[in-house]
């Protein structure tokens, strides 16, 4: 028995550990792909040093965490003392309401948080940018209470209640009772709810995902959305680098606990020396945490211009590769203006984003249907084009003429446009079966299947297949459409839009529909990779094109902003690093040539004329392609139950259930 | 002795709660109770809810699988932790509390790399000649990622309890007739039962809820309460539809908690840490 | 005497309703060593907490040098306590501990270092001033706590239980141990126990309660000696209480009998509690006794016997040095002083009755003192 629990211990510890040490692993190998590794290397070290921006995430992750501890610490002990001397009734109602945050799910807290925050901030204080460092601050207060509050309680129940008094009989103030005795008493309780507190704020992304804005984003929720690169060997590097130092603080600790442990019981007074060493460790710790957290957060806050735009990831060369850093080229130019990048997945996702408020964005990159929806809906504003000069660069056709989305060219100048085709594995998938959309419908290679992640693109690859019109809002088409995908979902390996990257240059999938360039990229990774437009049954011709939405606050830097995208030098140099084509031929003068010559990049005008482009269908049709879609592809099959009332009625049986039942329970005790 | 001076310390902090928990809970509510597009009250969200029912129920069943997978792996390692000497207690504790301390995200990827058909395990195996298999995208997979991440959390609870238990009360039963099973079964484990609903309460909740696991670890069929979630939030543009979601999930968690601590009796809080 | 320090004029507590305090008037000397006595609940550790100021009574005055202190906070009353359980700081060492009140009141570091050091050797623990407190004996700890309250030379100590925790020697050493110190440092104590023996050795006054009123002031020896009710009777020492009929000046009659007794001033044929002490019962042969009865107990108490004798169906206890066999009859004589006559009160019939005695009567009402507030 005895050694059968040994031995299950020692496989749950290697079983803890062994992410952790591919993660160490992957540090230091040469190669990108953690399960290979190719060599080894301290490269990855150096590049995390030189890497500002992940430091400064890291930064606000510590600053955050550090702010938030200390506020839950003071706050929480405070109110727990109060706490314990409320009466019995009052104190189990004060309690339970504290253990809400701790039972509640972390996404339900999430969720509500930045409902509240966009509801009264953006609803009715009218503050579009109602979500930002405070609100993050707020919830991360918030679930760090109740940690403390729940360590602290137990000692002060704990704790002779006639301290406080011998203390105030010897000549204490309340107040100065509380800190020469109840604090000393009750401080093992602070400490361990403080380190709960931190660890949590620290590692949260799924509160933090929900409520942050564009203007302060933590650590984890960096890594959560910006999956489209795959993640960088350097963040392995950064792991490890935290995981040693938190493994040497814990070990730390318990070593001086052990220690302190056994002076006590020798009896030994604790040396002067030791005393002083402490307090001065204190003094510096809080020194470090004051000024540490000033210097981090307003020393991010200098008197420049913040232009936070928000693109696709992967959608502007950041100087990786020999490319040029565009924003490093931009602020060069404008150096007071800073620019905040943050991304989006989709133009459904940012559409929701914006949509949803509380945050601020001076430029987004969507395409063409969505600028179209947004134009309808109000949500962008008008340029003004006498500061965007090299707007005259861009291509009169098909831009500036008869584009689909901003006829009168008044809200939006293009930034790339390109095509949607597939992308396949040469030595997984048989030449003979890529004949059209119907590959990603081939059983032959189920599981092994990459299917784009937007409602959008998913229901124009199927209405190409069938031969619909992509642009059509008849119901029964939709819902074929819908059916097919439907079909499609036991072959499909997963729904993705970024992570299509590493699964397909490692070859865990060897068949996707995705955009051109992103397919150009990732061909040059892995020589295997082939890319297939299918002509003969339509395909998707888009244009991403810059806007400003109506919360920017920096109108005029982001029109500075976009005119320098329009620099036909810039553009070329962009599109060296993302593949895709520039809608300013000019570009093409600087790009590379292999790039400008592509027939990935710039297809044949004959074959372009195959491509359609998604036009915007009103609202309405918009949502119910949105819901045929997660119905297809998310839930269950069961479809069809639509009107019915089982759930609300669900839920107040089991609520009335609930209540009822405690109740009973509760008399039951009672008479007892 | 003034009472009502130190009580009014409390006060801030339940105005706090107030605001930033049950406020909230009340905008959830509004959300799931209004039309997306008109904004007038409407029960279509939550009639939409029924599409949901067969996610709601697999969330469910995966979450209380790694539950009971967490407990059976947790107990005997939160007993043999607790009859270690106490040095060796305190450093194992520390092991099982390091990687909570550590990024679930990327921990998490790790096991990607670790399962996927061209990852590490896959790799060996077809190097040793057994060949590939189908290990990530599984249900296997995602329950496997649940009890990774949350496995620390039974382990503590359960920890917390037995080390408290007084040794003398096995030395009772065994002076009265008990052999070691018998000990287990009318003794130790009928006093765990706090640290095990408390740990169950604590896998479970955030198991039924997760986001990530099952994005990255899970197929096509293995989608969560927690993806719809975020993606009606982030994605699909129906704040109302995710907040009649949180509600369901929300209500769900409060039932089985509630449901628990009768079971586990009036303890405050139950087992901190 | 001397004069006048506290005055508590008609004291009444109550918590949610129920009354703890019911009228306490109570007045302390200078240098006096005063004790509240009563079992637990009567609302003596209530009327300490009031006097040191950690509660305020819900009507009545507490005055103290002719001033009303009813709203001053503790740290601003000339009094200090010794807490039940003593109440040291864990996370101080002795020294520390001693010196708090004087940092806190900002005495120059000189002045605290002589002081303290003065009470260390005052209750002898000279040199422990380094020692961690948990690491002292539950003695040690007590004279810690003394020390603590005396370095701040309060104008009163309020001890509560202070030996409650001890076993019995070290509580007789200690016992003698208070005294002194009080008799040296000239201060008054208010001393709260509920071992009737601690109060009688040790005080100058004893006031006894009982529900939360005073049940009798006096001098140890009055206390004991003239009972003015049952309760008091019983609680002080060892008593037989009966019913009897106060004939007129010095005559009482009970069992049947007409006794000689010292008491006088009730009206003719007044129903009173008669008391009789144990120990003040002459055993003689059955044939010369006021009463003969039946030896049903003989329990041995290293100075005596307890036996239980049983007269005409009623229990007496009678402490005796001599040996009597269970079973044998016995007469027993009372001389007149030996007869205390109380009125009527509360309590008659309650007490008194030894018709269910057992030897562990005595552990009984010591642990019960334990558990208040």
């Amino acid at each position: 028995m005895k050694r059968a629990n040994r031995i299950l211990t020692i496989l749950m510890f290697i079983f803890l550990y062994i992410p952790m040490v591919v993660l160490i692993v992957a540090s230091f190998n040469t190669g990108k792909d953690i399960t290979q590794f190719e060599g080894f290397t301290l490269r990855q070290y150096g590049e995390l040093f030189r890497d500002q921006d992940l430091l400064g995430l890291l930064g606000n992750s510590i600053l955050i965490a550090l702010l938030s501890t200390a506020i839950s610490v003071t706050f929480g002990t405070l109110a727990a003392v109060g706490i314990h001397r409320l009466k019995p009734k009052m104190r189990k109602l004060v309690m339970s309401m504290t253990n809400i945050p701790m039972t509640n799910p972390d996404i339900v807290t999430g969720v509500s948080l930045s409902l509240l925050f966009v509801f009264v901030g953006t609803g009715l204080l009218g503050n579009r940018e109602s979500l930002n460092f405070w609100t993050l601050l707020i919830a991360h207060v918030t679930f760090g209470l109740p940690y403390v509050i729940l360590n602290v309680m137990p000692k002060l129940q704990q704790m002779n209640p006639a301290l406080t008094d011998a203390a105030m009989d010897l000549g204490c103030t309340p107040v100065k009772a509380f800190f020469k005795v109840i604090l000393h008493e009750i401080s093992p309780g602070i400490v361990a709810g403080g380190i709960m507190a931190f660890t949590m704020s620290l590692d949260d992304f799924v509160i933090s995902y929900f409520v942050t804005g564009s203007d302060f984003v933590t650590l984890p929720v960096e890594i959560y959305t910006y999956t489209k690169k795959p993640i960088q060997p350097k963040v392995y590097a950064m792991f490890t680098l935290l995981f040693l130092l938190i493994a040497v603080l814990m070990v730390g600790m318990n070593l001086l606990q052990i220690r302190a442990g056994r002076k006590k019981d020798s009896k030994r007074p604790i040396s002067k020396p030791w005393q002083i060493a402490r307090r001065c460790i204190a003094v510096a710790v809080a020194l470090a945490l004051v000024v540490g957290g000033g210097f981090l957060f307003f020393g991010n806050r200098q008197e420049k211009i913040i232009l936070n735009v928000k693109n696709w990831g992967m959608n502007m060369a950041d100087g990786t590769d020999d490319t040029l850093d565009i924003i490093a080229a931009f602020e060069e130019k404008y150096p007071n203006i800073k620019v905040n990048m943050s991304y989006y997945e989709s133009n459904e996702a940012l559409y929701s984003q914006l949509k949803n408020g509380g945050i601020t964005v001076d430029v987004i990159i969507p395409s063409d249907y969505m600028i179209h929806r947004m134009i309808e809906e109000g949500m962008l504003l008008k340029l003004n084009f006498d500061n965007i000069p090299n707007f005259q660069y861009v291509d009169e056709e098909p831009f500036k003429n008869n584009n689909s989305y901003d006829p009168t060219n008044e809200y939006s100048v293009p930034y790339t446009w390109g095509t949607v085709g597939i992308l396949y594995n040469s030595k997984y998938v048989d030449e003979a079966d890529v004949t059209g959309w119907e590959l990603m419908w081939n059983e032959k290679y189920a599981g092994k299947i990459l299917m784009i992640d937007n409602s959008r693109d998913a229901m124009g690859i199927a209405q190409y297949l069938l031969g619909y019109d992509v642009n059509t809002p008849d119901k029964a088409e939709l819902q074929a459409c819908a059916d097919k995908l439907a079909e499609q979902r036991p072959l499909v390996q997963q729904y993705v839009m970024d992570q299509i990257y590493s699964t397909m240059e490692n070859e865990e999938a060897w068949i996707a529909a995705y955009y051109a360039g992103d397919c150009m990229l990732m061909m040059e990774n892995n020589p295997d990779l082939r890319f297939y437009l299918p002509e003969h049954q339509g395909f998707n011709r888009f244009t991403d094109a810059m806007c400003i939405p109506t919360c920017s606050q920096e109108k005029e830097a982001a029109e500075l902003f976009i005119n320098f995208m329009c620099d036909p030098e810039i553009s070329g140099a962009n599109m060296d690093y993302i593949c895709y084509a520039s809608p300013i031929s000019e570009a093409k003068n600087h790009m590379e040539e292999y790039l400008a010559e592509s027939d990935i990049i710039y297809p044949d005008s004959k074959i372009l004329e195959k491509g359609t482009a998604y036009k915007y269908l009103g609202g309405d049709t918009a949502r119910y392609v949105e819901s045929l879609y997660q119905a297809a592809t998310k839930t269950a099959d069961n479809q069809e139950a639509g009107g019915s009332l089982v759930i609300p009625i669900a839920m107040l049986v089991v609520l009335v259930g609930a209540g009822g039942g405690l109740w009973i329970l509760k008399r039951k005790k009672r008479k007892r | 002795m003034k009472k009502n001076k130190s009580v009014l310390l409390s006060v801030p902090y339940m105005l706090w709660m107030l605001a930033f928990t049950l406020i909230p809970l009340c905008v959830v509510g509004y959300y799931a109770l209004t039309d997306p597009v008109t904004k007038n009250f409407s029960l279509g969200n939550l009639q939409d809810l029924s599409m949901y029912l067969p996610v709601l129920g697999q969330s469910v069943g995966y979450a209380l699988i790694s539950a009971l997978i967490c407990l059976l792996l947790g107990y005997p390692v939160a007993y043999y932790i607790a009859h270690r000497g106490p040095v060796a207690q305190k450093m194992l504790y520390m092991l099982v509390m390091l990687p909570m301390c550590m990024s679930f995200l990327l921990r998490t990827l790790a096991w990607v790399g670790l399962l996927q058909d061209t990852g590490i395990i896959n790799n060996i195996l077809d190097a040793v000649g057994i060949g590939r298999l189908q290990l990530i995208r599984t249900p296997g997979a995602v329950i496997l990622g649940m009890v990774y991440n949350y496995l620390p959390y039974m382990i503590l609870p359960l920890y917390t309890t037995l080390v408290k238990m007084d040794d003398r009360l096995i030395e009772a039963a065994e002076d009265l007739g008990c052999n070691s099973l018998q000990t287990f079964g009318r003794v130790i484990l009928p006093l765990s039962v706090p640290g095990i609903l408390s740990g169950i309460t604590m896998v479970f909740v955030p198991a039924v809820s997760t986001f990530y696991i099952s994005q990255k670890l899970g197929g096509t069929d293995t989608v969560l309460i927690g993806d719809q979630i975020e993606d009606w939030f982030k994605q699909g543009d129906n704040p109302n539809l995710g907040a009649a979601l949180s509600l369901v999930l929300m209500l769900l968690v409060f039932v089985c908690t509630g449901i628990m601590n009768r079971f586990g009796g009036d303890e405050e809080g139950g087992v901190i840490v | 005497m001397s004069k006048e320090l506290i005055r508590l004029r008609d004291l009444t507590m109550e918590f949610d309703g129920e009354r703890i305090l019911d009228g306490i008037n109570l007045y302390i000397n200078d240098h006096e060593f005063l004790t509240l006595l009563g079992p637990s609940g009567c609302g003596k550790t209530t009327t300490l907490r009031i006097i040191g100021g950690f509660l305020t009574p819900t009507s009545g005055t507490v005055t103290f040098d002719g001033e009303c202190i009813n709203d001053v906070p503790p740290y601003q009353r000339q009094i200090n306590t010794v807490f039940q359980r003593y109440a040291l700081f864990p996370h101080l060492n002795v020294f520390d501990n001693i010196a708090f009140g004087l940092r806190v009141a900002k005495l120059p570091k000189d002045e605290i270092n002589q002081r303290v050091q003065e009470m260390l050797e005052i209750v002898s623990l000279k040199g422990y001033g380094h020692r961690q407190i948990q690491s002292l004996s539950g003695g040690q700890q007590q004279r810690v706590a003394i020390a603590r309250a005396l370095v701040n030379r309060p104008k009163v100590l309020l001890l509560d239980e202070p030996l409650g925790a001890l076993d019995l020697r070290l509580r007789k050493d200690m016992q003698i141990e208070l005294k002194r110190i009080q008799q040296a440092m000239g201060i008054t104590f208010v001393y709260v126990t509920h071992d009737q023996e601690e109060a009688l050795s040790m005080s100058d006054t004893v006031v006894v309660m009982d529900k939360g009123r005073i049940q009798q002031i006096g001098k140890p020896e009055d206390i004991y000696n003239e009972p003015k009710n049952a309760f008091v009777a019983d609680f002080i020492g060892e008593s037989n209480i009966l019913d009897g009929v106060m004939l007129e000046d010095y005559k009482v009659r009970f069992f049947g009998r007409t006794f000689q007794c010292v008491d006088k001033g009730f009206e003719p044929n007044e129903s009173v509690d008669v008391v009789i002490r144990p120990e003040d019962i002459d055993i003689v042969a059955p044939d010369q006794g006021h009463l003969v009865g039946t030896v049903t107990s003989v329990t041995f108490k290293g100075l005596n016997y307890d036996i239980i004798v049983e007269f005409k169906g009623f229990k007496w206890l009678i402490q005796t040095t001599d040996h009597c066999a269970e079973g044998s009859t016995i007469g027993i004589r009372l001389n007149p002083e030996d007869i205390h006559i109380m009125k009527k009160s509360e309590y008659s019939g309650m007490f008194g009755d030894y018709s269910s005695y057992s030897a562990e009567y005595d552990e009984l009402t010591e642990d019960a003192g334990d558990e208040e507030e």
